[in-house]
């Protein structure tokens, strides 16, 4: 176990940020925590990191207790902050040399780790650029270089795509995948679901500062009880034969996505028997029919009432 | 030594501060230094615009006001005390003598004998303080038996003065030398405020900033040997800019360094150096807000500058002004310029007022740098 945390406690007066959080990471993995923006993702890595005092709970990071002066423990630790976290009168290069030289301290070795965090990230083109001169995503890859140059054996990423272009964010996310392949283990916090789906063997998902559930994406969604979606699409229909297909049993829901109709069923019925029937009893002609597997956000939402996005 | 080498590298990034203040400074001093020498070579007793309301007119008034005719222009003035500052105010009259109904009286009991208003603002007008004290010393020498002698006064003081300006071996050449290493330093203290509190705290600002100093405290660097080379690098800029100050007083003027105390003056700038480098150690644990540093940079270097004596002289200085100036060392750092003291006993209160504002300052920087990074 790389990292365990154990009924983790933090207030803010009478807010409650975290609340008895517990999380365990095994060596290797790239875990997820997912929740929606204030759930209390970058509390608990600033809590991990010892950034930040708590009121009750234990952390353990490589198997010891983790405190602000646990110098060997941050030496295996990477940080890469939601905010990019660089110094503007610095170019890239010097950037990044000097939150690698942190740790590092012989300067062959830092030039060679600062060499290979440029390569990394690509920035080869722009290393005596001042991070004013760089776009939005050109600026995350800068702020994941500073925390990943001395090469960690963990590393915490807090919503590093936030606010960047698609082209980067691929960049960034196989990026994650290449420094999990070399051997890091990864803490990845978001709320976007599909890096989640996309990146990470395991997922914590989070709300008001607890820890709702933790397991695969499959053994996730494989909670959902409560739901099954079918997405069916016609070449005509009326509204009215829309409207009556609520009446079909067990139906919850109807939504209209484009020209199809994703239809909510409770879970545990002849639903898609049913569906035909009325298709076929209407004599409508679908051109689309096919169910729907639940989300991350059906397991968010069946766990706490609310969209994952709200 | 990687955090020292940034720190170096992003206040040389600030190079501009640095240069707009030196530039500014050396012009001035450049400026300073090629105006003539300032040297009296003779002496002229000026005649003033007086107005004399005499309400005795005794034998003994007019006998005053004769002599100060004789002295000086005089012209009509009202009789009030509103109406004299009035004149006064409007340039009419350089002073105005009031003499009351009991002035024989007043003389002989050797009281306050005549009100005199004087316009402060015309150095010469004390000249008339002077021909008054004249007369009266003079008056109080012939009393005898309840009589003035009226007439030996008027002999006596109508007697002239030779002023002859004897060669002074140099000094007025000497006291302009002095004068040019006294504002230099002076100013010196001024520009080292400025561009410290402004150059420091603005690479404090970028080191200090919330996000990079959290990287810094994740990392594996220990506070202990991360703040060595953020103070060693602070050192380093202040000796740079210290040293770059008094070389230019070498430049300027190297060949007179001889005739003024030019080891006290250096002693005094280091001193002063580091009791304001301990003040901007302050200044950056209370404040990581850009535009509060430039604020602060620019009010605490002006306006210490300004009730210190560095603009205006501190004889100059009301006593309050220089009450409040004493609560900063720039006061102190002015005093030991302006003394041209001999020796350093001379001045070692200074000095050492100067020290206990540097451990003041470092102290309550500490208290406030422990707090900020409690967790």
């Amino acid at each position: 176990m790389i990292v365990k945390v154990n009924n983790l406690v933090k207030r803010y007066k009478e807010l409650i940020a975290l609340d008895h959080f517990n999380m365990e990471v095994e060596e290797g993995e790239i875990i997820g925590l997912l929740g929606p923006n204030g759930c209390g993702k970058t509390t608990a890595i600033n809590c991990i990191l010892s950034l930040l005092s708590f009121d009750k709970g234990e952390i353990e990071v490589f198997g010891k207790k983790m405190t602000p002066n646990s110098y060997d423990i941050k030496q295996q630790i990477g940080l890469v902050p939601q905010e990019v976290s660089v110094f503007d009168n610095l170019t890239v290069r010097e950037n990044i040399d000097y939150f690698c030289g942190l740790y590092v301290d012989n300067n062959n070795l830092r030039k060679q780790y600062v060499d290979e965090a440029i390569e990394f990230v690509g920035l080869k083109d722009f290393i005596k650029f001042y991070p004013k001169k760089l776009s939005g995503g050109l600026k995350r890859r800068l702020n994941i270089a500073c925390g990943i140059a001395h090469k960690p054996k963990l590393i915490f990423l807090d919503e590093p795509t936030v606010a960047v272009d698609a082209q980067s964010r691929n960049f960034i996310l196989n990026g994650i995948k290449k420094l999990n392949k070399e051997g890091s283990t990864i803490i990845y916090t978001t709320h976007y679901l599909e890096e989640v789906e996309m990146l990470c063997k395991r997922i914590i998902i989070m709300d008001n500062g607890k820890d709702l559930v933790s397991g695969t994406k499959e053994e996730l969604k494989a909670m959902i009880t409560t739901s099954e979606k079918i997405v069916v699409g016609f070449s005509t229909v009326q509204d009215e034969v829309v409207e009556k297909m609520k009446n079909i049993p067990h139906v919850i829901d109807i939504e209209k996505d484009g020209e199809d109709y994703i239809i909510k069923f409770e879970n545990g019925f002849n639903n898609l028997t049913n569906l035909l029937d009325f298709i076929k009893k209407k004599d409508l002609t679908y051109t689309k029919l096919h169910s729907q597997l639940p989300t991350l956000n059906d397991v968010f939402l069946e766990l706490t009432g609310k969209e994952l996005r709200d | 030594m990687t955090v020292y080498k940034y720190f170096i590298k992003i206040a040389l990034r600030n190079k501009w501060a640095i240069l707009s203040y030196t530039i500014v400074f050396f012009v001035l001093s450049i400026i300073n230094g090629s105006s003539p020498t300032r040297g009296e070579t003779s002496f002229v007793e000026a005649k003033l615009d007086i107005g004399i309301i005499d309400n005795s007119n005794s034998q003994l008034s007019n006998s005053l006001k004769d002599y100060l005719r004789d002295k000086n222009h005089i012209v009509d003035v009202g009789q009030d005390e509103e109406s004299i500052k009035e004149q006064i105010f409007l340039e009419a009259a350089d002073a105005i003598i009031v003499i009351p109904k009991d002035f024989d009286e007043k003389v002989i009991n050797k009281e306050k004998s005549v009100e005199v208003y004087r316009d402060d603002r015309k150095v010469e007008s004390i000249q008339i303080e002077t021909q008054l004290n004249k007369f009266f010393v003079f008056l109080n020498a012939t009393y005898k038996d309840g009589k003035f002698d009226l007439d030996g006064i008027s002999t006596a003081l109508n007697e002239k003065i030779h002023v002859e300006l004897i060669k002074d071996g140099g000094k007025a050449r000497n006291y302009h030398i002095s004068e040019w290493f006294r504002f230099y330093f002076n100013f010196t203290g001024y520009v080292i405020i400025a561009t410290y509190i402004a150059v420091m705290g603005l690479v404090m600002a970028d080191f200090t900033d919330y996000n990079i100093e959290n990287r810094r405290k994740i990392s594996s660097k220990k506070f202990l040997k991360f703040n060595s080379e953020i103070y060693l690098g602070q050192l380093s800029l202040a000796s740079i800019i210290t040293l770059i100050f008094i070389l230019g007083s070498i430049v300027l003027r190297g060949k007179y360094i001889g005739e003024v105390n030019f080891g006290i003056y250096i002693v005094n700038t280091m001193v002063f150096s580091f009791s304001i480098l301990c003040l901007t150690f302050l200044i950056n644990n209370i404040t990581r807000n850009k535009f509060v540093i430039n604020a602060l940079s620019t009010v605490l270097s002006l306006g210490t500058a300004f009730i210190s004596g560095v603009m205006v002289p501190q004889q100059f200085l009301g006593k309050k002004v220089l009450t409040i100036a004493k609560f900063f060392p720039t006061y102190y750092f002015v005093r030991v310029n302006d003394m041209q003291a001999n020796s350093f006993s001379d001045i070692r209160y200074e000095f050492f007022m100067q020290l206990l504002f540097a451990i003041a300052f470092l102290f309550t920087g500490l208290y406030f740098s422990k707090t900020a990074q409690k967790v």
